[in-house]
């Protein structure tokens, strides 16, 4: 198990991340309506470009890695498809945008290409996901709406291997399966598990989260056949369709995930609210969460008592257990009231948590929200090997995914680890 | 205020969002959920009186009337939770929430919080507390955020 490669890439959040395809370069946006290029030089990330053209906040960020083209989408309604473009006079190559017609009267929340590269996904708050196709004979993109019977604001989406079908998390509380399939782009699919006939906007699911919470991510396995969904009930979701569907629900002791990515066929990674990445799995039994791919306990050998045996206690939780006051958090927030010091980024992360170290810091690796993680490199077998996630705490980190829960439940040793 | 703001503008919005579909309704009728709910709450109090505090909280816990058509029947239900609540020893609860399923520790935790809401006599703050404090430590922060985002309110 290496350790995971941290750069601190800002102290603002990062709001999205997409890398290149050969991983030297990455797009991310820092919270602002604009998106930089950095590229990789040694153990630092250098900002070599930045793509400005909308004028609010980029909400999110995916780049093709097969036909090398980056889309963008912010709240100020538009998406923006870039692709690098040679100066005529200069001959020097530039990131040029190209607008998208959104046709949408909020803001787009989410984006991702298909698996062809040839459509993507736009989500939105206007109870709607655009489905962009490339018009060559006006040269520009077009917009379909899936718009039954979503009821909120879509969060996030993801696509079948297929090309076709598309996962939606929405604000209405819940999961759907929906078709996305365009006449003129897609071949006509042949059947899956979730439905053999496919027209546009076919409702082939839709899951309810299981106490309440909307839904913020979604995820197909590897090969399209099971569905994952993490909503704000602090709980992940996985659907095996079917007549009778089966469903397991993981329900967690800790904060909300926000994001998840499948890893391989049985595994997932979600990382949220509790500020590190977690690894489900499935065995015989069901689903479980089988450990944290931060190693909190290596970190907090100096914080006295963390995994004292009588207090449970786990991965990303102090001393202090929950429930009680913090009084680490509110010496800190006394101090910075009646003295005027001011506290780092664990300052407000410590808010959610309480789980801070002596020094102030969490325990974990990110220092606040993750918001955002994807797959970063594949084993041979095709499973993904690592995973990047980038956070509030302005953070990028590359962890490896332990497959193998013998040598994570090793690594987490005196840890309680229950859900 | 003046007459417009009486209006219901949601009757004229095709896209309004009702309560129901934001959750299941219970399908029961009202009539025997409150039946059940004072036929629980007798059996909570012979539990109680016997010492069986487990019992009795999984007697009320299961198939808690949730929804806004049972307003009695919660009613009834609150006061049979707080009444084993405050008949508890608190050197007792550690064991007796460790013993719940992760369904009932949330439905528990749902009636604490619906408790400390209530202002009735027979409610003791600081009871709730030790309970909640409890009931936190071994269910965790993901327990206190599914009854935020619960709509099927006890």
């Amino acid at each position: 198990m290496s350790a995971p490669e941290i750069y601190p890439l800002a102290t603002v959040p990062i709001t999205s991340h997409a890398f290149s395809a050969d991983r030297s370069q990455v797009a991310v946006s820092f919270n602002s309506e604009e998106a930089q290029i950095l590229t990789r030089q040694g153990p630092e990330w250098i900002p070599i470009e930045t793509l400005a053209e909308h004028d609010k906040v980029i909400t999110s960020i995916d780049w093709a890695p097969k036909t090398n083209r980056i889309v963008t989408c912010s709240q100020d309604r538009n998406a923006y498809v870039w692709t690098e473009t040679p100066n005529p006079v200069t001959g020097e190559i530039k990131w040029k945008p190209t607008l998208v017609l959104l046709r949408i009267n909020r803001a787009a929340t989410y984006v991702r290409w298909s698996p062809f590269e040839d459509k993507f996904a736009v989500a939105s708050g206007a109870r709607a996901i655009a489905i962009c196709s490339f018009e060559s004979d006006n040269d520009w993109w077009v917009a379909k709406h899936l718009k039954k019977p979503i009821r909120s604001t879509v969060l996030s989406v993801e696509w079948h291997p297929n090309n076709v079908l598309l996962a939606a998390g929405s604000a209405d509380m819940k999961a759907r399966v929906l078709s996305a399939y365009i006449k003129d782009v897609d071949k006509r699919p042949s059947g899956t598990v979730w439905g053999e006939k496919l027209p546009f906007n076919t409702l082939c699911g839709e899951y309810s989260s299981p106490n309440g919470g909307w839904v913020h991510s979604v995820g197909f396995s590897p090969s399209g056949d099971v569905l994952a969904f993490a909503s704000h009930d602090s709980c992940v979701t996985i659907v095996y369709p079917g007549p009778t569907p089966s469903i397991f629900t993981v329900k967690m002791n800790s904060l909300p995930y926000v994001t998840l990515t499948w890893t391989a066929e049985d595994t997932l990674v979600a990382a949220g609210h509790d500020c590190h990445p977690m690894l489900f799995q499935a065995d015989s039994s069901g689903w479980k969460a089988v450990g944290s791919l931060d190693d909190v306990t290596g970190s907090s050998k100096s914080a006295s008592g963390f995994s004292s045996p009588s207090t449970p206690s786990f991965p990303g939780r102090s001393s202090t257990p929950v429930g009680r006051l913090n009084n680490e958090a509110f010496n800190r927030f006394r101090n910075a009231d009646s003295r005027g010091t001011s506290g780092s980024a664990a300052l407000q992360a410590g808010l959610g948590g309480g789980a801070s170290g002596p020094d102030g810091e969490l325990l974990t690796v990110h220092q606040n929200t993750i918001t955002s993680v994807r797959p970063y490199d594949y084993a041979p077998d095709g499973t993904v090997a690592k995973v990047t996630t980038t956070g509030v705490d302005g953070k990028l980190v590359v962890w490896a995914v332990s497959a193998t829960p013998g040598s994570l439940a090793g690594k987490l040793g005196s840890v309680h680890l229950r859900h | 205020m003046n007459n417009w703001r009486r209006i219901d503008i949601d009757a004229y919005d095709e896209d309004v969002v009702h309560e129901t579909d934001l959750y299941d309704p219970d399908p029961r009728d009202p009539a025997t959920v409150a039946n059940d709910a004072k036929q629980k709450a007798t059996q909570v109090r012979s539990l109680i009186s016997r010492g069986d505090i487990p019992a009795a909280l999984a007697a009320v816990l299961t198939d808690a009337p949730y929804g806004s058509q049972f307003e009695d029947a919660k009613n009834v239900s609150l006061s049979a939770v707080l009444l084993i609540l405050n008949s508890t020893k608190s050197t007792d609860i550690p064991g007796i929430v460790k013993g719940l399923s992760q369904d009932e520790q949330d439905t528990l935790m749902k009636y604490l919080y619906k408790g400390m809401a209530s202002q009735g006599t027979e409610v003791n703050g600081s009871v709730l507390l030790g309970w909640h404090e409890k009931l936190t430590e071994v269910a965790g922060t993901g327990c206190i955020v599914r009854v935020m985002t619960d709509r099927r309110t006890v």
